[in-house]
């Protein structure tokens, strides 16, 4: 089962970084989109809305954890995969915690990481689907 | 809940039993004929009295029994709300002592006719502090939240194997510089199960993050999948590290059940494991010994049911 096109927004502050992947998903049947700071990501999430964010842990400002927070109560159904450059457990733990779907370490190999948003978006149907039944 | 007593179809053998007699006693009296046929009402009377009131005396005492195992449960719901509730005002209030210690602090401070950079400074520590002990306030209310959030499972074909070992290697970059390896042995050809992804890496996550603050330093921690029947897998993670006492075994699942020191752990971790695997709809167990390692086994079905689960 897999959407049509997922809408992806990813959060990163490394603008080389952001460019690279929107372009490649981009390419790979995935309406992506970039932003580059949290704030930016709620703001824009207020506008449209989103399947699946990737969401880089390590932000100045606002961070991801924060973001996510923010994320998951303005959208609760909007799935999180968060991006991590350094393997740090707790954080990985408090993510997953407040709702995140996967914690990927960067650099994430771009097939497995576009596998995930599939996944992920998958998810978010599923969970669409379940709440227009009830 | 009192009133929907379980005993409540027993009570229509008060009335069946004898009545049944009674039936088989009038047919007889008829066939008969008067004379015999008296005496038999006579003794099926007597029949119908004695046995009426055993029955009545059995149904009495199921009531009681059932009422007495009812209250029970409720001591024991009573008494798990009221260790609950014990460990969430333990957790909450440490962290408010010290806010309310900072903020007189910090008044003092203010008091001062003019302040200097060494009061402004200790001001700024003070609000830090505050900022933390907030923030560990909140860890604590978001595991009760999380604990209370009964969500059902999202359930989506899942490679169990590639999970778990996403999840190794995060916990790997960390724990490597300390000297702990991370060993894996995953079953081959595992089939895909139908789980929840994301509430299955929490509680593989956890687990792990246990293992490594166990192990401390210099050891190993093994991550295993196995299929050991049909329908059924199971994700072992184990680690050389401190052990589990032989009397904490049986609270380790407790929530607010912590041997970190305050504010280091909320003792929230294991109890969520606990409570997400058994919405999964498997078990999740533990074999420890003290100085040696522990090791804990989630036991999960290849497939969610839903209803059987719940």
């Amino acid at each position: 089962m897999n959407i049509a096109k997922p809408k992806v927004l990813i959060v990163d502050d490394e603008q080389d970084f952001l460019e690279t992947i929107v372009k490649r998903l981009l390419k790979r049947q995935v309406d992506a989109t970039g932003v580059d700071s949290g704030r930016e990501a709620v703001r824009i999430l207020q506008e449209q809305s989103f399947d699946v964010v990737i969401l880089d842990v390590r932000m100045p400002g606002m961070d991801g954890i924060e973001t996510l927070m923010e994320i998951k109560k303005r959208s609760p159904l909007t799935e999180v995969i968060m991006l991590t450059g350094h393997g740090s457990i707790q954080l990985g733990v408090k993510g997953m915690q407040l709702g995140a779907f996967d914690y990927v370490i960067k650099p994430a190999e771009f097939d497995e990481l576009l596998e995930k948003v599939n996944q992920a978006a998958e998810r978010k149907m599923l969970h669409e689907e379940r709440v227009r039944k009830s | 809940m009192l009133n929907m007593l379980p005993t409540d179809s027993y009570r229509v053998y008060i009335l069946v039993v004898p009545l049944s007699i009674l039936l088989l006693a009038v047919p007889l009296w008829i066939y008969s004929g008067p004379g015999p046929g008296f005496a038999a009402l006579v003794v099926a009377a007597f029949c119908f009295f004695v046995i009426s009131s055993l029955v009545r005396k059995v149904v009495k005492a199921r009531e009681q029994e059932c009422l007495l195992d009812l209250q029970l449960i409720q001591s024991q719901k009573l008494a798990a709300v009221g260790e609950l509730s014990a460990g969430i005002a333990h957790e909450i209030n440490n962290p408010l002592a010290i806010i309310a210690q900072e903020v007189e602090w910090a008044r003092h401070q203010l008091q001062a006719e003019k302040p200097d950079g060494k009061s402004l400074a200790e001001l700024k520590d003070s609000l830090d502090e505050i900022t933390r002990q907030v923030d560990r306030c909140r860890e604590v209310t978001h595991g009760i939240l999380d604990f209370a959030r009964k969500r059902d499972p999202l359930v989506q074909s899942t490679e169990i194997n590639k999970l778990v070992e996403d999840m190794a290697k995060l916990v790997e970059r960390e724990v490597s510089h300390e000297g702990i390896c991370v060993i894996r042995q995953y079953e081959k050809d595992l089939p895909p199960a139908l789980t929840d992804p994301p509430l299955l890496r929490q509680i593989v996550l956890n687990l792990l993050n246990n293992a490594a603050y166990a192990v401390g330093q210099n050891g190993t921690i093994s991550v295993e999948t196995r299929m050991p029947d049909n329908g059924k897998i199971e994700i072992e993670i184990s680690d050389t590290g401190c052990g589990i006492p032989k009397e904490d075994l049986n609270r380790i699942f407790d929530p607010f059940f912590t041997t970190k020191p305050p504010g280091k752990g909320t003792g929230l971790g294991l109890s969520l494991c606990h409570s997400i695997v058994i919405r999964l709809g498997g078990t999740i167990a533990v074999q420890s010994e003290q100085g040696k390692g522990s090791a804990f086994t989630v036991r999960l079905p290849l497939e969610y049911n839903s209803h059987k689960s719940r």
